[in-house]
């Protein structure tokens, strides 16, 4: 059709009007940069909570590529390439491709996250076993407090407790975090199990996180659920900051402050 | 009695005869009486030196002396094996050739024990002899009445020897102390403070200077490496401005021990402290060390109150004088981030500033903190490159190189507003537009693993590559403060 061979050009600025401006702006982060690094944190904050894997949790190692895409009405949406390191032993884990979106509006991030892996599934699939026996041998509940100590040391008994503690910060973690804020595991301050008649394993925690930049120590309670091959389940609550909660620097005294109602808590 | 004597270059092993004081005083009393030998002579006390001098002709006396000198050993031997206990040395100064003759004939007299320590061979030569206790007067009376000079060098060896093993006693405690002093451990203030203690005593060049107190009166500590000169071109070093960040003060003296020990061995320390001094203040924020260690594991600030508020402390790292109150610090006393009242507000800041402005020379500016591998320089309080930005970051690469070729550990390297997040009131934004040029701000291990809890069998690596990276720095600084 003699009209539309000759009206290629036309299309072409047809199409770049009608979609709205600054769609297309693209940004390429240096991989060092502190909000690539930052992005990729969260995307394995969704992936360590998700995978409901204790053996096949994973700390960031360094950032590859690192893309940036403001995308109108949405958000901050970040195209990352990175590695990664298991992360009780440091060895490397394998790479990992991921996007997380940072919404306009206040809500978590949205993460999609594809690794490969240096552990084959059948490995962590018993590391996971491993981990879960070492809980459910004990005869009386398991109590703990100051994982690690001030020190740094993490009791080898204590190690399933930590790391269970670790996969279900992440879901806290992961979901309050922002384009700016973003979260450290600084302590697991308590654990407490509760038996149950099930298979599952049930905890209540305390932990400690380390917000950057704002330096604060934020106190989480957390409860969750776990059973090998299941994704973990967690309810958490969050003290709000500011003023009460001494964790960090804050408040001298107890907490004149009741609890608020805090976004994401889900009690 | 069961203890052998400590063993000394001029003692002759075995028994030295001596008299006891019984018979000596005996053979005093013979003396007094004209006894059978003829003239009395002195009984070898000090005061009879001119009267003996005068009164007796030299050769006759000395006969009289000899004999008397060969009884008094025969007779009464009691063993003394085990101390120096009122032996004294004795410097002889020989006149002439006679005097000489005098004293080999002294020599001769096995049975005395005389240890000479300088033989006698000539006149113009000194002659040192220890004499043992029984000895001493007799010898002396000898000395007194040829008119042969003598001093005394050593009152009581003895003592000498006590107070020389009470110096090694301390000397080797010292060694224990400073090596047995766990770097790869966390340590109290307490025990911190008396490890810069051992420093500066056990290290000439070492000095712990005192440059002001903390709100709760705890003294800020400060080590001086200095070996010589008059206000050197220097370079400054803290650790500890937050007290949660364990790992620094840990690697501070980890840090101090390594450049006082390696001063004269390493060529890079030596040179460098050859040329420059080296100011240390490893707990840069005591009040905040101490209730990590008693109360709060993660407390950050200072323990200031602050009026009209419950809540307590200053981040004493957004309280210095440059861009204050500016964006990255908070204005709410509850927050971590807390800048205070006003600039220099908190007395470990002002302190730090008061002397490094008094000094007047300084040419580098260095803190640490911890966690997130970062090697960093101004500018926080602005987002915008310091004049100076190629020239830092080039240095800061090579450092950051330096690091990771220990142990493979990557810091990564640049502007503080970009490298973590803007902050305003910093100490290397303060320092650098204060004209000192080479200002670096380090985040030691790690990433966040551990963050503020480090193992402590990390404390060690995390130092050692620290030092690399910090060396690298300071040698650069170095060669351009000549």
């Amino acid at each position: 059709m003699p009209g539309l061979r000759a009206s290629p050009p036309a299309l072409l600025l047809l199409l770049a009007l009608a979609l709205p401006r600054g769609s297309l702006a693209v940004q390429q982060l240096e991989p060092g940069s502190r909000s690539a690094a930052a992005a990729a944190r969260v995307a394995l904050q969704y992936r360590n909570f998700q995978a409901g894997s204790l053996g096949g949790l994973r700390a960031l190692g360094q950032v590859r590529k690192a893309t940036l895409k403001n995308i109108p009405e949405s958000g901050h949406k970040y195209y990352l390439q990175f590695s990664t390191e298991d992360y009780r032993t440091g060895e490397d884990a394998g790479n990992c491709l991921a996007t997380v979106l940072f919404p306009k509006k206040k809500s978590r991030p949205v993460v999609s996250i594809k690794c490969s892996h240096t552990k084959d599934q059948k490995e962590i699939q018993e590391e996971d076993n491993k981990f879960y026996q070492r809980i459910r041998h004990q005869s009386k509940p398991i109590t703990a407090s100051n994982i690690p100590d001030s020190y740094g040391n993490i009791e080898p008994a204590l190690e399933p407790v930590w790391a269970l503690a670790v996969a279900g910060s992440s879901s806290i973690m992961w979901e309050k975090s922002t384009e700016t804020l973003g979260y450290f595991l600084a302590q697991v301050k308590s654990a407490r199990q509760w038996m149950r008649k099930d298979d599952f394993i049930e905890f209540d925690y305390t932990v400690l996180l380390h917000e950057m930049p704002t330096q604060e120590i934020i106190s989480c309670h957390m409860r969750l659920t776990w059973l090998p091959g299941q994704p973990l389940k967690v309810k958490h609550f969050c003290a709000p900051e500011g003023h009460g909660a001494e964790q960090g620097s804050g408040a001298e005294s107890g907490s004149a402050a009741g609890p608020a109602a805090e976004k994401g808590a889900s009690f | 009695m069961g203890e052998p004597c400590p063993p000394h270059p001029h003692t002759h092993s075995g028994a030295a005869l001596s008299l006891s004081p019984v018979l000596w005083g005996w053979f005093e009393l013979r003396w007094a009486q004209g006894g059978p030998w003829g003239h009395p002579a002195c009984g070898g006390a000090a005061q009879c030196h001119q009267t003996c001098s005068a009164a007796a002709g030299p050769a006759g006396l000395a006969a009289n002396m000899k004999l008397i000198l060969i009884f008094s050993a025969l007779i009464g031997a009691s063993l003394c094996l085990e101390t120096f206990v009122g032996h004294q040395v004795l410097r002889i100064k020989t006149k002439n050739e006679e005097e000489v003759k005098q004293l080999q004939l002294l020599e001769s007299l096995e049975h005395l024990q005389l240890d000479f320590w300088i033989n006698p061979s000539g006149p113009a030569l000194p002659v040192d002899v220890r004499i043992p206790a029984a000895s001493v007067q007799s010898v002396k009376a000898f000395l007194e009445s040829q008119g042969i000079q003598y001093s005394i060098l050593i009152e009581d060896l003895q003592d000498v020897l006590d107070k020389e093993r009470q110096d090694m006693a301390e000397s080797a405690q010292r060694q224990r102390s400073t090596s047995s002093f766990d770097f790869g451990a966390y340590h109290t203030l307490e025990d911190i403070n008396a490890e810069l203690d051992q420093l500066a005593s056990e290290y000439s060049f070492v000095e712990k200077i005192q440059i002001g107190e903390s709100y709760e009166k705890r003294p800020l500590y400060v080590l001086k490496f200095s070996t010589g000169g008059s206000n050197r071109p220097a370079i400054w070093l803290d650790a500890g401005i937050h007290s949660r960040e364990w790992v620094t003060q840990a690697s501070a003296l980890w840090i101090a021990n390594k450049i006082a020990s390696d001063y004269g061995t390493d060529e890079s320390i030596t040179s460098l402290l050859d040329k420059m001094d080296l100011f240390l203040l490893p707990v840069a924020n005591p009040d905040g060390f101490v209730y990590t260690h008693t109360s709060n594991r993660m407390w950050r600030k200072t323990r200031s109150k602050i009026p009209g508020s419950i809540c307590v402390g200053v981040d004493p790292n957004r309280n210095w004088d440059a861009g204050f109150g500016g964006p990255g610090a908070s204005n709410n006393p509850c927050s971590d981030s807390y800048h205070g009242p006003s600039a220099n507000s908190e007395v470990e800041v002002k302190s730090v500033v008061d002397f490094i402005k008094n000094h007047g020379n300084f040419k580098a500016f260095l803190t640490l903190h911890s966690y997130s591998q970062l090697l960093m320089y101004p500018y926080g309080y602005k987002c915008t490159r310091p004049d100076d930005y190629a020239e830092l970051e080039s240095l800061g690469r090579a450092a950051a190189n330096s690091i990771r070729s220990l142990y493979g550990t990557t810091f990564q390297v640049g502007p503080i507003c970009s490298t973590i997040y803007q902050a305003s009131g910093g100490s290397i934004d303060w320092s650098y537009d204060n004209g000192i040029k080479y200002s670096f701000a380090f985040e030691l291990r790690d990433t966040g693993r551990y963050g503020f809890l480090l193992p402590a069998n990390q404390i060690i690596p995390a130092a050692k590559e620290t030092w690399l990276g910090l060396l690298k720095i300071m040698e650069h600084v170095r060669n351009k403060s000549s």
